[in-house]
C-alpha cells in the first residue's frame, strides 16, 4: 500500500463467553497512511473498539487474537514479546479512551501519571520528565498550573485534553482514539476534534478515529472504513463514501443523519438489529436488513473487491455485476 | 444560638465540607466528641435503668441496711447525707468524673481505681489484636488479591472461603486448635501468654515486643509460642470480610479504564499492580476500621478460649462478680478506644484518596 | 401491601438455584427441624442427669454424656430451640423497635433525624458483642432478657437500611403525588413507604442473621444467656472446655458443630441473596 504505516492483515479476534464463540473481528485488512485521519465507522457490537484494542494487544480477556498480523513498518506486533511491545505502546502507538475520568488514575496527580509514563520510555531525568509534562499539557491547551491537579479537578473536556497529552506525549506516530469524543457535548467535540487534527499536522501524526458517528467522520477524516458485524464492508475517502456510498449499510447510515437542512421529516434509522456475533447470519452479514438483498447473499459471503481505489464487500459489486 | 451550634456541629458530623487535610482531621476530632458522649451516655442508663437491683445483688438480701447505704453511696446513688441522687445527677456527677479521668473504683478487693485495673491488662489485648489483625490482613490480601486477579475458579473459591471464615465461631475454632497442637500434637501451650517467671521487664506492656528490646530471648520464644494459637484463631475468622472485600475490590478495580489505558502507554504490569492495589486499599481500609468492632469482638471471645489476661477476660471475670463500676468502667472505655480508632482510620482514608477531603 | 407478595415470589425462586444457597438452606432446616422435632428424635431429659459422666459417645449415648451425665445428643438437639427461640424473638424486638423508628426518622428528617441517626451510627461502629454482654449482665438470665439484649444491637442495623430505603422513596413521585392530595403523613408511611421498606427488612435479617447466631452463642459462652439446665450450644461449648485437655473431646465437637452449621447455613443464604441483588444499591 502507498506510504502505509500500519498494516493489518486478516486479523481474528475472538471472545471465548461462556455463552459461546463472539466473533468480534473477523478476518479484518486494513492500512493506514503516515499522516492519515482513517475513520473507523460501525454500531456498537461491530468489532470496531475491539479492533483499535488488538492492534497493541489490549484485548481483554476471555478475547484472544486468533489469527492474522498487524505490521508496523516491517515488524509484525503480534509477534513481538510482551516486553518488546510495552516498547511501543505509548511510544510509537498511543491510544485514547472513551470515558477520560475512569482512564486516568483518580489517586494519582496528572504529572505524576505523564512523568511515569516519560520515565518507562525514556532514560532521563525527573525534572526533564515534569518539563516534558508541562509542555504536553500546554500543546494541548491546558496551563501548566494544572499539573499537580488530580483527574476529577479537571473538567470533562480537560480531562480528555489531558488524556491526548499523555497519550501524545512521545510523539508516537499513530494515535488510535475510541469514541474520544462520544462523552463530551457538541461544541466540546469539535474542539477536541480541532486538537486532534492540529496534533495530526504538527506531528505528523495518523490518527485511527474509532466511532459511531459518520457525520464526525465525513466531516473530519481522509479516509473512511466501514465496519458490520466483524467485517470490514467499504473503505473510500471521505469525499466518495459520503458523495457515493457503494454499500447499502454506508447507504443507510449516510440517510439516517438528520439533516438540519431538509424539511421536517421522520428520522430515519436502519430497520432490524445488529447480528448475534455468536451465530452471524449464513451468506451476507447484511443481507437481514439489506433493503437490496438478494438469494445470493443469504448462500455466499460476498468477498472484498476494489473498485476504483476503493473496496467494497457487498454482491452488487463483485462477480462483474456492476463495473 | 444553642440550636445554631448545635445544627453546625451535627453538620459538620455528617457531611466535611472542608477543603484540606487539616481542617478534614479536625472536623472529624470534633465530630468524636458526640459519639462518645451518645456511647458513655448509653452504657450509663443500661446499667441504672435496666430491671434487676445490683445492690441486692452484690450484697444479698440479708445484709444489713448500714451496709446497703454504705454501698449505695460508693455507686454514687446516694450522696453523704443519705439522700439518693435523682438519675440525672448522677450522670452529671460521673461524667465529670470522667472527663478528670476518674472511672471510678472496683467494688472488690480493695477498691482499686477502675482506670488502674484496666490498663492492666490492656496491652494484652493490644498485643493480640494486633497479631490477629496482622494475620487476618495477610491472609486477606492475598488471598483476596489472587481472586481478584485471577478471576474464575479461584475467585470462586475465595468466595466460600471468605463466608465460611465468617460465620465460624471463635472458641469452637480455638478449641479445635487447642485439641490439634497442644493435645494431640503437643507442640504449642494451650493457654496463658507466657510461661511463668518468664515475662520480660516492662515497657510497652506487649511480651513480644518488650522481650526483644531487653534482649530477654526466652521471653520471647515462650511469648511467640502462646500468642501463635489465639492470633490465628482471631485472625483466621475476621480474615473472612478481608478477603471478601479485598477480591470485590481488586476486581473491580481491574476493569477499570485506566487499567487498560495505562498498559496502553506502556506502563509494566508489575507497576499497574501496584496502582491496583493502591485504588483497591479504599473500600479495603473503610473494611479495616468497620472490622475494629469485629476485632474487639473477636478478641474478647479469643481471650476466654486462651485463658489470655486482656480486657475481654476481666470484663468477663468482674461480670462474675457483680463489679458494677468496673464492668460500666471498662465497656466505657471500650468506647473511647473505638472511636479513636475509627477516627485515626478516618483520617488514614482521607489521606490516601484525595476525593473523601471534599 | 399489596407489592409485598409480588416481591417475595421473585425474589424466592431466583435465589434459591446457587448451590451454595442450597446447601445454606438444608443447613439452616436442618436445624429447624431439630428444633421442632426434639422430643421424637431424643430418648432423654437434656436437662436431667441420665447416666454416669463423661462417657464417650457409644450406642447408648451417641455424642456421650457430660461432666453432669446429661446427655449429649439430647442436649445437642433440644439446643436448637433454645438458640432458634432466642434469634427469632430478638429479630422481632429488632424489628419492632428499628423499623417504625427508621420509618419516623427517614420521613420526618430535621433535627430529630439527624440526632437519631447521630446516635445509631455511634451505635453501630460500637462493638456488637461487648454492647450485648454489658446489657446482660444488667438484666439476668433468662430466654427474655437475652433476646432483649441482642435486639437492642441489631436494632441500629435495621434502623440504617430502613431510614435509607425511607429517604429514597420519599422522592419519589408518587409520594409527592399523594402529598398533594392531602394524605396524611401516617397513610403515606403505611400505604406507601413501608410496603416497598419490607423487602429490605428481609434483606437486612438475612444478611445478619448468621450474627445473631453468633452473638447468642457468645452470650451463652459466657453465661449470660438462659439459665443453667436448659440446653444452649455455647453453654456447653464452655461446660466442656476444661476437659479438653485431658482428651474428652466430644463435649465440645457437637455443640460447636451445631453452631456452625446454623451460622454457616445463614450466611450462605445470605450470599445468595447479596449475589441476586449485586445490580442493586443495597449495601448494609
Amino acid at each position: 500500500m502507498v506510504d502505509s504505516l500500519l498494516n493489518i492483515k486478516n486479523l481474528k479476534t475472538y471472545y471465548f463467553t461462556e455463552s459461546g464463540v463472539v466473533k468480534a473481528v473477523d478476518d479484518v485488512t486494513l492500512g493506514i497512511r503516515r499522516g492519515e485521519l482513517l475513520g473507523l465507522v460501525g454500531e456498537s457490537g461491530s468489532g470496531k473498539s475491539t479492533l483499535g484494542l488488538s492492534i497493541i494487544r489490549l484485548v481483554p480477556p476471555p478475547g484472544k487474537i486468533i489469527d492474522g498480523s498487524v505490521f508496523l513498518d516491517n515488524m509484525d506486533l503480534m509477534k513481538l514479546s510482551e516486553k518488546e511491545l510495552r516498547k511501543i505502546r505509548g511510544r510509537r502507538i498511543g491510544m485514547i479512551f472513551q470515558d477520560p475520568l475512569t482512564c486516568l488514575d483518580p489517586l494519582r496527580r496528572i504529572e505524576d501519571q505523564m512523568v511515569e509514563t516519560v520515565m518507562v520510555h525514556m532514560d532521563v531525568e525527573r525534572d526533564e520528565a515534569r518539563e516534558m509534562a508541562a509542555k504536553a499539557l500546554e500543546r494541548v491547551g491546558i496551563s501548566r498550573d494544572r499539573l499537580k491537579d488530580y483527574p476529577h479537578q479537571l473538567s470533562g473536556g480537560m480531562r480528555q485534553r489531558a488524556m491526548i497529552a499523555m497519550a501524545t506525549m512521545l510523539h508516537p506516530e499513530l494515535l488510535i482514539a475510541d469514541e474520544p469524543t462520544t462523552a463530551l457535548d457538541v461544541i466540546v467535540q469539535s474542539k477536541i476534534m480541532d486538537l486532534l487534527e492540529d496534533l495530526k499536522e504538527s506531528m505528523k501524526m495518523s490518527i485511527l478515529l474509532i466511532t459511531h458517528d459518520l457525520a464526525l467522520v465525513i466531516e473530519r477524516a481522509d479516509r473512511v472504513a466501514v465496519m458490520y458485524a466483524a467485517e470490514l464492508c467499504e473503505v473510500g475517502t471521505s469525499e466518495q463514501i459520503s458523495q457515493d456510498p457503494l454499500h447499502p449499510y454506508t447507504k443507510l447510515l449516510l440517510e439516517s443523519i438528520p439533516d438540519v437542512e431538509a424539511p421536517k421529516t421522520k428520522l430515519k434509522s436502519i430497520p432490524g438489529n445488529p447480528p448475534d456475533m455468536r451465530n452471524p447470519p449464513s451468506g451476507c452479514r447484511f443481507w437481514p436488513r439489506c433493503p437490496y438483498a438478494k438469494d445470493i447473499c443469504k448462500k455466499t459471503p460476498p468477498k472484498l473487491a476494489e473498485l476504483n481505489g476503493r473496496i467494497v464487500r457487498c454482491h452488487l459489486y463483485g462477480e462483474g455485476e456492476r463495473g | 444560638m444553642l440550636k445554631f451550634l448545635f445544627l453546625k456541629v451535627t453538620r459538620i458530623f455528617s457531611e466535611t465540607e472542608v477543603a484540606s487535610l487539616k481542617a478534614f482531621i479536625i472536623a472529624r476530632a470534633l465530630a468524636l466528641i458526640p459519639t462518645v458522649l451518645i456511647l458513655v451516655t448509653l452504657v450509663f442508663f443500661v446499667m441504672r435503668v435496666l430491671p434487676g437491683d445490683p445492690v441486692i445483688a452484690i450484697v444479698g438480701m440479708k445484709a444489713p441496711p448500714e451496709r446497703v447505704i454504705e454501698l449505695k453511696k460508693e455507686l454514687g446513688l446516694m450522696d453523704e447525707a443519705g439522700n439518693p441522687i435523682p438519675l440525672p445527677i448522677q450522670y452529671l456527677n460521673y461524667l465529670s468524673k470522667l472527663v478528670r479521668g476518674d472511672f471510678g473504683k472496683s467494688l472488690i478487693w480493695g477498691k482499686r481505681p477502675v482506670l488502674v485495673e484496666i490498663m492492666e491488662h490492656f496491652p494484652a489485648t493490644v498485643e493480640l489484636a494486633i497479631a490477629g489483625f496482622i494475620v487476618s490482613i495477610i491472609l486477606g490480601l492475598v488471598l483476596g488479591s489472587l481472586g481478584g486477579w485471577m478471576g474464575g475458579k479461584t475467585s470462586s473459591a475465595v468466595k466460600t472461603y471468605g463466608a465460611i471464615t465468617y460465620a465460624l465461631f471463635i472458641p469452637w475454632i480455638g478449641m479445635l486448635f487447642q485439641l490439634l497442637f497442644a493435645v494431640w500434637l503437643g507442640i504449642l501451650p494451650v493457654a496463658g501468654r507466657i510461661d511463668t517467671g518468664l515475662e520480660p521487664p516492662t515497657i510497652t506492656g506487649l511480651y513480644l515486643i518488650d522481650s526483644v528490646i531487653t534482649g530477654r530471648w526466652d521471653s520471647f520464644m515462650s511469648a511467640l509460642r502462646h500468642i501463635t494459637l489465639p492470633a490465628l484463631t482471631l485472625g483466621l475468622v475476621i480474615s473472612g470480610v478481608f478477603t471478601r472485600v479485598t477480591r470485590t475490590s481488586v476486581e473491580e478495580v481491574m476493569r477499570q479504564d485506566f487499567v487498560v489505558a495505562a498498559r496502553a502507554r506502556g506502563i509494566p504490569e508489575h507497576k499497574i499492580l501496584l496502582h491496583v492495589l493502591k485504588n483497591s486499599f479504599v473500600p479495603i481500609l473503610t473494611m479495616m476500621g468497620l472490622q475494629l468492632a469485629l476485632l474487639m469482638t473477636g478478641a474478647v471471645l479469643t481471650e476466654t478460649t486462651f485463658s489470655w489476661p486482656g480486657m475481654g477476660t476481666f470484663l468477663l471475670e468482674r461480670i462474675q462478680y457483680r463489679d458494677y463500676t468496673t464492668v460500666q468502667g471498662t465497656v466505657v472505655f471500650f468506647a473511647i478506644i473505638v472511636s479513636l480508632v475509627n477516627l485515626i482510620v478516618d483520617i488514614c482514608y482521607a489521606y490516601i484518596d484525595p476525593r473523601i477531603r471534599y | 401491601m399489596y407489592t409485598f407478595r409480588p416481591l417475595l415470589v421473585k425474589l424466592v425462586p431466583k435465589v434459591r438455584l446457587k448451590g451454595l444457597t442450597l446447601v445454606g438452606t438444608v443447613m439452616v432446616l436442618f436445624t429447624v427441624f431439630l428444633a421442632i422435632l426434639a422430643p421424637i428424635l431424643t430418648p432423654y431429659d437434656p436437662t436431667k442427669s441420665v447416666d454416669l459422666s463423661l462417657q464417650p459417645p457409644s450406642w447408648k449415648h451417641p455424642f456421650g454424656t457430660n461432666k453432669v451425665g446429661q446427655d449429649m445428643w439430647s442436649r445437642t438437639v433440644y439446643g436448637a430451640r433454645t438458640i432458634l427461640a432466642v434469634v427469632f424473638l430478638s429479630t422481632i424486638v429488632s424489628i419492632v423497635i428499628g423499623v417504625p423508628l427508621g420509618l419516623v426518622s427517614g420521613y420526618v428528617g430535621g433535627i430529630l433525624d439527624r440526632v437519631l441517626a447521630m446516635i445509631m451510627d455511634a451505635m453501630y461502629a460500637f462493638p456488637g458483642l461487648i454492647l450485648a454482654i454489658a446489657i446482660a449482665a444488667a438484666m439476668g438470665p433468662g430466654i427474655i432478657n437475652t433476646a432483649v439484649s441482642i435486639a437492642i444491637v441489631y436494632v441500629p442495623t435495621y434502623f440504617r437500611m430502613v431510614r435509607g430505603q425511607t429517604l429514597s422513596i420519599k422522592e419519589q413521585l408518587y409520594v409527592e403525588a399523594a402529598r398533594a392530595i392531602g394524605a396524611k403523613p401516617l397513610t403515606i408511611l403505611t400505604r406507601y413507604v413501608f410496603p416497598n421498606v419490607v423487602s429490605v427488612i428481609a434483606v437486612v435479617f438475612t444478611l445478619s442473621v448468621a450474627d445473631v447466631v453468633l452473638t447468642e452463642a457468645a452470650l451463652s459462652f459466657f453465661g449470660l444467656s438462659v439459665p443453667a439446665p436448659t440446653p444452649d450450644w455455647g453453654f456447653d461449648l464452655k461446660a466442656g472446655h476444661p476437659y479438653l485437655l485431658s482428651g474428652y473431646w466430644w463435649l465440645i465437637t457437637f455443640p460447636g458443630l451445631m453452631i456452625m452449621i446454623l451460622a454457616v447455613g445463614f450466611t450462605f443464604i445470605g450470599e445468595g441473596v447479596a449475589e441476586y441483588l449485586g445490580a442493586r444499591e443495597v449495601k448494609i
